[in-house]
């Protein structure tokens, strides 16, 4: 009777497959518990997405290298491929195929975490609903042209990284421009999704199984969603793209006062160092974009975790800010927001940090 | 009134009364026979709108309005009457049909002409942007019947034009159903307005008197059905049939009048453009689509003892046609054999050629008993050659694995930037294979080396899309190699196809949304020994690494 659930056992088996990038373990394994009953959707969202939540985790403490992550990254996408091909193989074929309706998938602008997406694109063929999925990065025109030539009844858009929310809000503006609705997921759209509704989705979902079900029940999904975002916000946001080649030489320079250990002057140190600034300022933008500081303290967050991880000194973030305080005079936008970081770095706030 | 519902009321006035007590009214009131349509009596308020009604004779010019509902047997109508809306409906007594009348004032007609008028004007504004922005065929369809319901119907269908004996409808209405489906044409066509409509003869809306019989019953609910009278527009661009709109009322709402059958038309006009201007880009992105993924990299096969990772990313703006072209064939004797090139230029035309050379090779491949690759690359000169002024790099080689777990790689190439070797130390090497452009000269030198991948390293082979995509901080800086070898050699223990997905990850963070040209890019690696995997190197720098991003 173990048949239809996933055990401790196999969580753990399947964690270490990825830990030893076993490709062919992972998907034997994974195959294996819906071959002896357990749902696809199961396999999916119970052992598979948690597992690489955990990777993300690992790496992001500092115990996996990039290219373990990879590597563990690429098991799981091969392990999802496969699982859904042996779905497909073994149970009923969903009642009328396709007969719940179009649906394209993709991923915000910017972003490159495509596993969460090919997980809702086979939980969602699962259901019986006919979709597309454009991968990784989907530039707004791409996702255009798509809905012109496929006539998707709803764009499914997946967003983990929070600071391309201003890319993210082109992609939805184009689907419903298009009179295309959009149903947003992904952590990138903050606690409860509340930046994809600042944003104008017009529909939200956590996972992939609560997309399948919000879509079931509201089906056909309707343009309902409104944006909040305030033609301020993207002066204020356009002023900071503006200036962002000035600024990233300025904090490099900051940096290389300030935390020597950080980035080199030259090579593939500088670069990660440029990377570093870059996303604090897209954070920053991102922040001012959708008119919420949390879009920064988390991120603040994220990279003191990260930087304290490998005992780089996270201390350099304050003065990362400040400097930029000291730059951005003009924009009372961005400085509020930058208050709100210095207030969250000194431990005036929690990192959730409750708003104004 | 009987029909009027609410509790009964009581007279015990004479005949002569009830008149004059009628005339006291303000609205008006026109009995009239309910076979011939004569006028029986009316009040003084129905003889101040119709100042020629007179009893004993038809309603007629007299009261056309009137006359008209009547000659339809509608029980409602509004219309213009004497510059002002006239609003009538009608209820029975005995063998009498009641007209009930009320006129707005002409002032306040004025007024609400005035708001009517704005009504409609917002109406077909948002029509015409809704319409707009669709190029989807079936999407601008389903906006356009939830556009007309309920403005103007309570159900609205839209016949697609036929390409066959069935053609497709889409319906909105009543309420928020939506629902599609397929119609015999022959059965449209027993309609004559909704006939006319579908082959462009039917240059203004028409109701469909109720005597039809009803072919149309399946395109809608059956309580519609009773309902009768349906408004049939065509839908044309230019002329060219693009489909029939057919809008349907309740028994509780208003017959469609003259007000509605001209905003109708205004609105059929700007459907019909968009469905046509729709039709039209569904048949070309249909082509398109078909001629794309003919020229798309075929996926790659599962090979044995060999690793394998591409990425393909085209150029944005020829929608996503590319001239880069690369392919992989598992071989007979074991191992895979391999192409990968890039025709000068971007877009169809480059595209063309290298959907030519595919072909070329894979003739070559199927004809071939052994692999030669320095005559199939002659061969190629020469069929490029012939083709006209576009030429091509191009490396074509083939990866065997041996018994000890290695792999022995050939490649021949012509042009083309040299691939990179990721060494088990963590190095990178490159793999130099010197030779002139394919197609350029017609008496070409090719350069041709061999060389091993022990278990776990990879060779790369790449499009200049990837090393000259401009970016940086400055946003002109080219990526250049010695940023794509650096990045390479940070993909030690990676397998061959996260390798692709990172350095399309970097390539693509460097360029930061900038147009960009082909890129394209291919591994082939050595399978890592078993009893070796990736193995926890010591974080080697402190800083947080360029391309990661917060965790998945």
């Amino acid at each position: 009777m173990s048949g239809t659930r996933i055990t401790e056992a196999a969580r753990a088996g399947f964690d270490a497959c990825l830990a030893a990038a076993d490709e062919d373990a992972a998907i034997e394994l994974a195959v294996g518990l819906v071959a002896s009953g357990v749902s696809a959707e199961d396999v999916l969202l119970r052992l598979v997405a948690p597992a690489q939540l955990k990777v993300g985790e690992l790496w992001a403490s500092g115990e996996w290298t990039v290219a373990q992550e990879h590597a563990a990254t690429h098991v799981s996408s091969r392990t999802v491929d496969e699982v859904a091909s042996a779905a497909r193989g073994t149970a009923r074929p969903p009642a009328g195929s396709g007969a719940q309706g179009r649906v394209l998938v993709a991923c915000s602008d910017g972003e490159w975490h495509v596993l969460p997406a090919r997980i809702l694109t086979e939980v969602l063929r699962l259901r019986g609903f006919d979709v597309r999925s454009l991968g990784g990065s989907v530039p707004p025109d791409g996702i255009l042209s798509d809905v012109h030539r496929n006539g998707p009844d709803v764009v499914a858009l997946s967003c983990t990284l929070p600071w391309n929310l201003p890319l993210a809000y082109r992609q939805i503006e184009i689907c419903r421009w298009a009179g295309v609705p959009v149903i947003a997921g992904g952590s990138g759209f903050g606690p409860a999704g509340t930046w994809a509704y600042a944003l104008g989705a017009d529909l939200y979902a956590a996972d992939a199984r609560d997309a399948a079900e919000a879509l079931l029940h509201r089906w056909p999904p309707v343009l309902r969603g409104e944006s909040s975002v305030g033609a301020d916000a993207v002066e204020a946001y356009a002023m900071l793209v503006r200036q962002r080649p000035g600024l990233l030489e300025y904090l490099a320079s900051v940096l290389r006062d300030v935390c020597p250990g950080l980035g080199g002057s030259s090579g593939p140190e500088q670069e990660e160092g440029t990377g570093f600034l870059g996303r604090l300022l897209d954070s920053l933008a991102a922040a001012v974009f959708v008119d919420d500081e949390r879009v920064f303290t988390r991120h603040l967050a994220f990279v003191r975790t990260y930087l304290a991880a490998r005992s780089a000194d996270s201390r350099c973030l304050l003065a990362m800010t400040d400097a930029l305080a000291g730059r951005l005079n003009g924009s009372p936008r961005a400085l509020d927001t930058l208050s709100a970081g210095r207030r969250f770095l000194t431990g005036q706030e929690d990192g959730s940090g409750s708003r104004g | 009134m009987a029909d009027d519902g609410g509790g009964a009321g009581a007279w015990s006035h004479t005949a002569a009364q009830l008149g004059e007590l009628l005339d006291l009214v303000d609205e008006a009131v026109v009995t009239c026979d309910r076979a011939d349509g004569t006028v029986l009596g009316f009040n003084r308020a129905a003889a101040r709108i119709f100042p020629r009604l007179r009893p004993g004779r038809p309603a007629g010019r007299a009261a056309a309005p009137l006359a008209h509902a009547q000659a339809r047997g509608a029980k409602r109508f509004s219309a213009a009457h004497g510059g002002r809306r006239l609003r009538g409906r009608r209820g029975t007594v005995d063998g009498l049909a009641v007209w009930l009348l009320s006129q707005a004032g002409r002032v306040q007609g004025a007024g609400a002409a005035l708001v009517d008028e704005r009504d409609r004007s917002a109406f077909l504004e948002e029509a015409a942007q809704r319409l707009g922005a669709s190029l989807h065929h079936g999407r601008t369809a389903r906006t356009l019947v939830e556009l007309v319901t309920p403005k103007l119907a309570d159900v609205s269908v839209v016949v697609l034009p036929a390409s066959g004996r069935r053609t497709d409808w889409h319906r909105a209405g009543p309420g928020d159903a939506r629902s599609s489906g397929e119609v015999a044409v022959e059965a449209l066509e027993e309609v004559p307005e909704v006939a006319n409509a579908l082959y462009g003869l039917q240059p203004r809306p028409a109701v469909v008197g109720a005597r039809e019989p009803d072919t149309l019953a399946h395109l809608v609910p059956a309580e519609f059905v009773r309902g009768g009278e349906p408004l049939v527009a065509q839908l044309a661009a230019g002329g060219v049939p693009a489909g029939v709109l057919i809008m349907w009322r309740g028994p509780e709402r208003d017959r469609f009048d003259d007000a509605d059958v001209e905003l109708a038309q205004r609105f059929a006009v700007r459907a019909g453009l968009a469905l046509a201007t729709a039709a039209l880009y569904s048949q070309q992105a249909h082509t398109l689509a078909v001629l794309q993924a003919g020229m798309a990299p075929a996926p790659l096969p599962p090979a044995d003892g060999l690793r394998l990772g591409a990425a393909y990313r085209p150029a944005a703006e020829a929608l996503h046609i590319s001239g880069d072209f690369y392919h992989v064939a598992p071989s007979a004797g074991g191992g895979v054999t391999f192409f990968f090139g890039d025709v000068s230029g971007k877009g169809a035309e480059a595209a063309v050629l290298a959907g030519h050379l595919r072909q070329s090779m894979r003739t070559l491949a199927m004809v071939a008993k052994d692999s030669e690759p320095l005559r199939d690359l002659r061969l190629l000169n020469d069929i490029v050659l012939s083709d006209g002024h576009r030429f091509t790099t191009l490396v074509t080689g083939s990866a065997c694995p041996r018994g000890d777990g290695s792999v022995r790689v050939e490649i021949a190439g012509g042009g083309h930037l040299s691939p990179l070797a990721l060494r088990g130390d963590g190095s990178v090497e490159e793999i130099p294979c010197e030779g002139t452009l394919v197609g350029a000269v017609p008496d070409p030198g090719f350069g041709r080396t061999e060389f091993l991948l022990e278990p776990g390293e990879l060779i790369l082979f790449y499009s200049d899309g990837v090393t000259e995509a401009r970016g940086g901080a400055s946003g002109r800086e080219m990526y250049g190699e010695e940023r794509l070898v650096d990045a390479l050699a940070s993909c030690t223990d990676m397998q061959a196809a996260s390798v692709a997905e990172r350095l399309e990850l970097l390539t693509t963070e460097w360029l930061a949304g900038r147009p960009h040209d082909d890129i394209s890019l291919l591994t082939l690696q050595a399978p890592p020994r078993r009893g070796s995997p990736p193995h926890p190197r010591p974080e080697s720098r402190a800083g947080p690494r360029a391309g990661k991003d917060e965790g998945p």
